[in-house]
């Protein structure tokens, strides 16, 4: 116990140092280093953004030398909107069964005709009823069979194709295939969700899948969660119909409630409500690119543009229909329906509307990212300001180095210059634990300082367990060296067998924790592997140092 | 001369207070229950579901003026409590809480809660005027994720505890296990009654701060049981009764001192790490310290009621970090 071969020494040397170089970086603000990221005052000016850029990078590398990893501070610390998102697989497919419907109606339509009634669709299970069992039964499932869709890259098949009573054939959504579409729709629904909060790709948002059908979203700075909710909110379906601003048209549909069969009643931005064809003439998927642009009013409006294909479609819709109004729906809102004064080629369209600037910008980002397959349901929402955040790093980087400072003095006057190295060795386990945080890029939450300074108090504990023993031999009458020997290898047993079960409880709190909890439990497990090894290996190794060089008769403890 | 918080070559019978302490613990023990089932736990949103919304209050702005705009707009209990800001020019708090929203419509009650969540926002938004409203905080959880959460922590309790059981049996004897579990679930009681007495929100960092008491109280209970082993070797022909009050005598300037330093980083946590630690600081202090007594009276006389095994080979015993002694 008391021998420290060269390699102990060096091994000791090399954890230590290691931490520390880890730990480091969190010393310096990216603005001292010189490579916080300003925003360039002209950002439309391309030679000053690159050279601001190369600039940031000869910054960057300057501190080769440094780790670049810094702990993450959770949102709690540093501000920010957290977001829980659930999609329902049932709703998911419901929707994609009705994609499919028109797939169905042409397959059962082509020659030889098998007679049917339209499918009816009663949430995920779709009914179709054949008119002449006995001879198109067979052929009407071989049908449906083929034109059955795989999901995703699985080959999981979306339906199955069942006879139900003597004339009617079922599809259901099995379960396989409602995991298999519910992971589909949250990979694509992640990506949409990017593209809509950050359509530039520069925040620091994080997204990740939670489960089979959840999605978190973190969003650090962001002190408004209202418009986040409002930009995913919204399904995003963008359509092309022809629309009919007849008034007396109109009025007849309101006051009757029942347009005519190819038309609907919709709500519109401008005025009142319209009428529009139900079948629309494009689609958002038609969309090639959208964004903020102004009109001739100099008001902030969306511009896009359409794919080559839509582009020659709208150029012949428009030369068809001169004279004639369209509208451009968003979830069944009109939100822009000019008239048609010529043939527009190109596939160049604006949506004008009295919108602000921010809201032109999540418009168009909406319109680009494209349709949500299902809507979101949001089930557990945290923001946390700026100001409280910042209030947090202070109160509990304060109680850190109070907590600290009372532990050290409490240590020194228990047991002396013993208990003066069990001190340094606890700040060595601080440094330790930041190194470790940093290096594992974990991230540091309020509960988490909690963490830090509770190890702080429990990280005596082995010291303690040992200069006990340490006294109790002294007692007994053994010189120092016999004493620190004894001192060490009896506490051993005891001090891992306390250690691994909290260790045990840190990790099941790090299983089932979220968020903030998770932190505490991160810092707690590193604490607990970092104290056990800066009391029995970093305090001995001073304790050694000491009765080597001073060879004391007797420790004063 | 050096600190003792506990003199040394002592010889205090604990173990003869045992039916003392037992007294005080079933009296504990039955106080919580009580103050659990009638007055419960001031369940905080993460389980009770609801929303909280901390604003920066203005001074010309009243308590009684947000509870005016706020409360229309809910169905059920609004409360409006404000805090005087701490620092020089720190502004004055109010804190919005209410519970879950019934759903209007086809709305889901996940939909129901985010409405009267923006709707309370925008309300407040309005009333206090944009340029100077200022969200310190704000959280809704639907009724779903809360009874997740809800679980979850208690099946995180569970399963620590069990775990824990296992690694004791396997180390010590099951005497030893049956006797640690008993002083946590001593502990984990007590801490909730204290909870429910005081009304202190309890929240997701209150099952955190439940399971570190959980891991401190059994951290505690091992460094005596590791003790009572060793005696029990060195002395067999003791009765078990004076080695288990060897053991917590030999052990008590360690228990001390520990307790004292972990409480004191945590009074430090209480007093200084602001509001939002205050309820799990809380919670560990008051854990720590009966942890600390139930290590002596509850898990060490329990081991003495059920007895261990004493013969030449212990059974149990496994190779590896086993010390000498």
């Amino acid at each position: 116990m008391l021998n420290f071969p060269i390699w102990k020494v060096g091994l000791i040397v090399v954890v230590l140092l290691w931490g520390a170089i880890l730990a480091v970086p969190n010393m310096f603000s990216d603005g001292f280093l010189g490579i916080e990221p300003k925003e360039v005052s002209d950002p439309t000016n391309e030679v000053a953004v690159a050279a601001y850029e190369q600039q940031l990078r000869e910054a960057e590398d300057s501190w080769w030398f440094l780790p670049s990893g810094k702990l993450n501070l959770g949102l709690d610390l540093q501000g920010g909107v957290y977001l829980l998102m659930e999609i329902d697989p049932a709703e998911i497919a419901a929707n994609r069964l009705e994609t499919v419907q028109s797939d169905i109606r042409s397959a059962l339509n082509r020659n030889p005709l098998v007679e049917r009634n339209p499918p009816v669709q009663n949430e995920d299970r779709l009914t179709i009823e054949i008119l002449n069992p006995e001879e198109d039964m067979d052929e009407a499932i071989r049908r449906l069979n083929r034109i059955n869709p795989t999901i995703g890259t699985t080959q999981t098949e979306l339906f199955r194709v069942q006879q139900t009573g003597d004339q009617f054939i079922q599809l259901t959504v099995p379960a396989n295939a409602r995991t298999a579409l519910a992971t589909d729709a949250q990979a694509k629904m992640m990506e949409i969700i990017r593209r809509r909060i950050d359509p530039d790709g520069v925040a620091e948002i994080s997204i990740t899948p939670q489960g089979d059908n959840r999605i978190i979203l973190e969003a650090p700075g962001e002190a408004d969660p209202k418009r986040i909710k409002d930009i995913l909110g919204q399904a995003g379906r963008l359509t092309f119909n022809m629309a009919n601003l007849d008034q007396s048209a109109i009025r007849a549909a309101v006051v009757s409630g029942r347009p005519s069969p190819r038309e609907v009643l919709v709500d519109s931005m401008e005025a009142g409500q319209i009428l529009i064809n139900r079948i629309p003439e494009l689609t958002g998927a038609d969309i090639a690119t959208a964004n903020r642009c102004f009109d001739e009013a100099n008001f902030p409006a969306v511009c896009f543009r359409l794919n080559s294909t839509a582009a020659t479609k709208f150029y012949n819709l428009t030369r068809n229909n001169v004279g004639r109004n369209f509208a451009i729906v968003l979830d069944g809102v009109s939100m822009s329906s000019p008239t048609i004064r010529s043939p527009i080629p190109g596939g160049n369209v604006i949506i004008e509307g009295r919108f602000t600037i921010e809201e032109a910008e999540d418009l168009a980002a909406i319109i680009e990212a494209g349709e949500l397959p299902a809507k979101l349901n949001f089930l557990d929402e945290r923001t946390v300001g700026p100001t409280l955040g910042a209030e947090s790093i202070a109160a509990g980087s304060r109680a850190s180095m109070i907590g600290l400072a009372l532990v050290g003095v409490f240590m020194v006057l228990a047991y002396g210059l013993i208990g003066g190295f069990a001190v340094g060795s606890l700040l060595s386990n601080i440094v330790l634990i930041i190194g470790a945080l940093s290096g594992f890029g974990a991230t540091l939450t309020l509960p988490g300082i909690a963490g830090i300074i509770l190890t702080i108090g429990m990280a005596v504990d082995a010291n303690v367990i040992v200069f006990e023993r340490i006294r109790e031999e002294q007692a007994n009458g053994r010189s120092p060296a016999t004493a620190i020997q004894a001192g060490y290898e009896r506490a051993l047993s005891a001090i891992l067998d306390a250690n691994i079960t909290t260790f045990i409880a840190a990790s099941i709190l790090y299983l089932v924790g979220s968020g903030p909890v998770k932190g505490f439990a991160v810092t707690l497990a590193i604490g607990i592997l970092t104290s056990v090894f800066t009391a029995f290996v970093v305090t001995r190794w001073f304790t050694v140092l000491y009765l080597r060089t001073m060879r004391p008769k007797r420790l004063a403890m | 001369m050096l600190l003792r918080l506990w003199p040394e070559k002592t010889k205090v019978s604990f173990m003869s207070l045992r039916f003392i302490a037992l007294i005080i613990s079933s009296a504990a023990l039955a106080a919580s229950a009580i103050m659990l089932t009638t007055k419960g736990l001031n369940l905080g949103i993460d389980f009770a579901g609801g929303a909280v919304i901390e604003i920066e209050q203005p001074d010309d702005i009243s308590a009684q003026d947000i509870r005016d705009v706020v409360e229309p707009l809910i169905i059920g209990e609004v409360q409006v409590n404000s805090a005087r800001g701490t620092g020089p020019n720190a502004p004055n708090i109010a804190i919005v809480r209410f519970k879950p929203q019934p759903p209007v419509g086809d709305e889901t009650p996940d939909d129901a809660q985010n409405r009267a969540g923006d709707e309370v926002s925008a309300a407040l938004r309005e009333l206090i005027g944009a340029e100077r409203f200022q969200i310190r905080s704000e959280a809704s959880v639907g009724p779903k994720v809360s009874g997740e959460l809800f679980r979850s922590g208690i099946i995180a309790l569970t399963v620590a505890l069990g775990l824990m059981m296992v690694y004791i049996s396997f180390r010590f004897q099951w005497q030893y296990a049956l006797g640690a579990v008993a002083a946590l679930f001593h502990d984990v009681i007590l801490t909730m009654g204290m909870f429910a007495l005081t009304g202190f929100e309890f929240n997701l960092a209150t099952i955190a701060a439940l399971l570190t008491i959980v891991g401190y109280s059994m951290n505690d209970t091992v460094i005596v049981f590791d003790r009572v082993r060793e005696e029990a070797r060195k002395y067999k022909k003791l009765e078990l009764f004076k080695v288990v009050d060897l053991a917590i005598n030999a052990t008590m300037s360690r228990t001390l001192l520990t307790s004292g330093t972990t409480l004191l980083a945590l009074l430090s946590i209480f007093l200084f790490g602001g509001p939002v630690l205050r309820g799990m600081s809380f919670a560990l202090i008051f854990g720590v310290i009966v942890g600390t007594y139930s290590s002596i009276f509850v898990a060490s006389a329990v081991v003495l009621l059920l007895g261990i095994d004493r013969g030449d080979k212990p059974k149990r015993e496994v190779e590896g970090f086993q010390g000498v002694g």
